[in-house]
């Protein structure tokens, strides 16, 4: 009666085993996600687009390799464990190398939101220092329409950067920048020839 | 004895059941179906390739399609898994990853040659419109302009910088649709002026005429004559008809166009005739040469266009246009008159005398050699 009741116990056993021997790492794979989600309100896909979609490749594969392991007779989860804790990690770091491009970022737009209203604030002084009565003329036109639509620029560029969309702001005040730079240069031409000082 | 034939009967069975599931186990091992794991690495590994391309930009819908087949393979599998191992079928499975990897590889192809074209195409728009926008700076810079026309010149440029910026980062979707705003601005402000300009220059016929005949009457003489050629700000002198001297000079504010009436800021057209000459304490602008403007062709045309009823009936021809010193300021900015650099005035004021022809052009050049 001993043994009947050992040898259906081994039995069992080898049923559990034949069944399943692991178990689908959920918690780190919930971690992994919830790694990738805090990367991408980094703006990771952003900031850092390449080192994103590595990480969100990565996460695919193991998601793809925990598959695989389901549809085994011996399952191992133990290495798709590993991965997924490096992905946590690789998701963190991503998310940290986001914040600092973005603020990286966000201190190159500030600097040039700064030296664009120099420039502009140069250019409305100077303006007014143009041979007087000159109104009609085309290259008055000319300054007047830049003068406008430089200004224009920086205000949506101020608007991008207030609402955080700084890679935004950063690429229309570049070309503000220069725009504003050649109005400069060409004032003060006028102004020299004019025999102006400034 | 018996005891030991018991042992011997148990340790068979137990030996004979292991063997039976390790038989059964190996035989459900070796004849269940295979995951198709492999397809699956293959479909992944196409995904990410295109990924690398931009295909998710630069070929969005067969990277959609791609990306949707990767997922229902991937759901099948997880389907498939939840049966039976003996029982499961990975053929749609493998199906929908071979269909993945195929249009994954179609999108990152596709998505590489979008992108050659797209640098290639977006290069030669950007290289035209920087062609336009030095043409309207060479042709038009001292153009009187309408304002709405220099600010739409001014917004294309404007946004043609942040596609050049965009482009050179790499960022084509961006560059490609700043391109098509500016264009449209660019484009159409080119047009408009070109067309302004053409019409300016359908009076040449009698420009030339009249600069011919001014150069063969200073030829005939023996004396000096003078051509203003508005388009290109030249006083060209004239002595036995040959030129003699060439000075820059600066107009009216509204220098495009015969002058109508008074305050219209035109620098007049037409052959007229110096009839005083002002000396430095006589002038506010150094030195100066009156001319006879309105002269008889002028007041006739006042009239006509008056009688046409293009102009008000009280409209008035305007007055006192000269050559005079104070130039060199770089823009238009007279009432009508011509203004030369006092250095350049005195020379013209020493040669010129009552009586010596003026004769003011549009161009002294046709439109076509011009724009060549």
């Amino acid at each position: 009666m001993k043994n009947k009741v050992l040898m259906g116990l081994v039995a069992v056993a080898m049923v559990a085993v034949l069944s399943s021997c692991g178990k689908k790492p959920q918690a780190e794979i919930d971690a992994a996600n919830a790694a990738i989600e805090a990367a991408k309100t980094a703006e990771a896909p952003v900031y850092v687009a390449a080192e994103f979609a590595a990480v969100q490749d990565s996460l695919n594969a193991v998601m793809a390799d925990i598959t695989a392991q389901e549809s085994k007779l011996f399952k191992k989860f133990g290495p798709a464990k590993a991965k997924l804790t490096s992905i946590v990690t690789l998701a963190n770091t991503v998310a940290t190398n986001a914040a600092t491009k973005k603020e990286e970022v966000k201190a190159e737009t500030t600097t040039l939101l700064t030296g664009i209203t120099t420039v502009i604030e140069e250019n409305g002084k100077l303006i007014p220092k143009l041979p007087r009565g000159k109104e009609g003329a085309a290259v008055i036109e000319q300054i007047k329409a830049d003068v406008a639509t430089v200004d224009a620029a920086v205000v949506e560029a101020q608007g991008l950067f207030d609402k955080g969309s700084y890679m935004d702001a950063l690429n229309k005040i570049k070309a503000a920048k220069e725009k504003a730079d050649g109005l400069n240069a060409e004032v003060k031409e006028v102004l020299t020839k004019a025999r102006i000082k400034f | 004895m018996r005891r030991l034939k018991k042992v011997w009967r148990r340790t068979f069975w137990f030996i004979g059941f292991t063997a039976f599931a390790a038989v059964a186990v190996i035989l459900l091992v070796r004849f269940a179906p295979k995951p198709p794991d492999h397809k699956v690495a293959l479909a992944r590994i196409a995904l990410s390739e295109a990924t690398a391309n931009k295909a998710d930009t630069y070929s969005r819908n067969l990277f959609r399609e791609a990306r949707a087949l990767y997922d229902s393979a991937m759901v099948n599998w997880q389907l498939e898994n939840k049966r039976f191992l003996y029982f499961r079928d990975y053929g749609k499975v493998e199906n929908f990853a071979d269909l993945c990897a195929r249009k994954a590889r179609q999108a990152a192809k596709v998505s590489k040659n979008n992108v050659t074209d797209l640098n290639i195409f977006l290069k030669q728009k950007i290289d035209k419109l920087n062609t336009i926008v030095n043409q309207i700076d060479e042709r038009y810079s001292a153009y009187p302009l309408s304002a709405e026309t220099w600010k739409n010149i001014s917004r294309g440029k404007m946004l043609l910088k942040e596609a050049e910026v965009a482009y050179n980062k790499g960022d084509y979707s961006l560059s490609k649709t700043k391109i098509a705003d500016s264009e449209i601005l660019l484009t159409e402000s080119f047009e408009f002026a070109t067309n302004h300009l053409k019409e300016y220059f359908n009076s040449f016929p009698v420009w030339k005429k009249w600069a011919e005949r001014t150069i063969s009457e200073s030829r005939q003489n023996n004396s000096y004559s003078i051509i203003i050629d508005k388009y290109s700000r030249k006083c060209l002198i004239y002595h036995a008809g040959v030129k003699k001297y060439e000075y820059h000079v600066e107009l009216g504010k509204n220098w495009v166009g015969d002058k109508k009436v008074k305050g219209d800021k035109k620098t007049p057209e037409g052959m007229y005739r110096i009839t005083r000459k002002f000396g430095s304490n006589k002038t506010k602008y150094h030195k100066a040469l009156l001319i006879d403007y309105p002269n008889s062709n002028d007041l006739q045309e006042l009239r006509n266009e008056i009688a046409r009823g293009v102009l008000p009936k009280n409209s008035k021809p305007g007055n006192l246009i000269e050559i005079h010193g104070d130039g060199g300021r770089g823009i238009d900015w007279t009432e009508g008159c011509i203004a030369l650099t006092n250095s350049e005035m005195d020379v013209v004021f020493r040669i010129a005398g009552e009586g010596t022809p003026v004769t003011i052009v549009g161009s002294m050049v046709n439109l076509d050699q011009l724009i060549d």
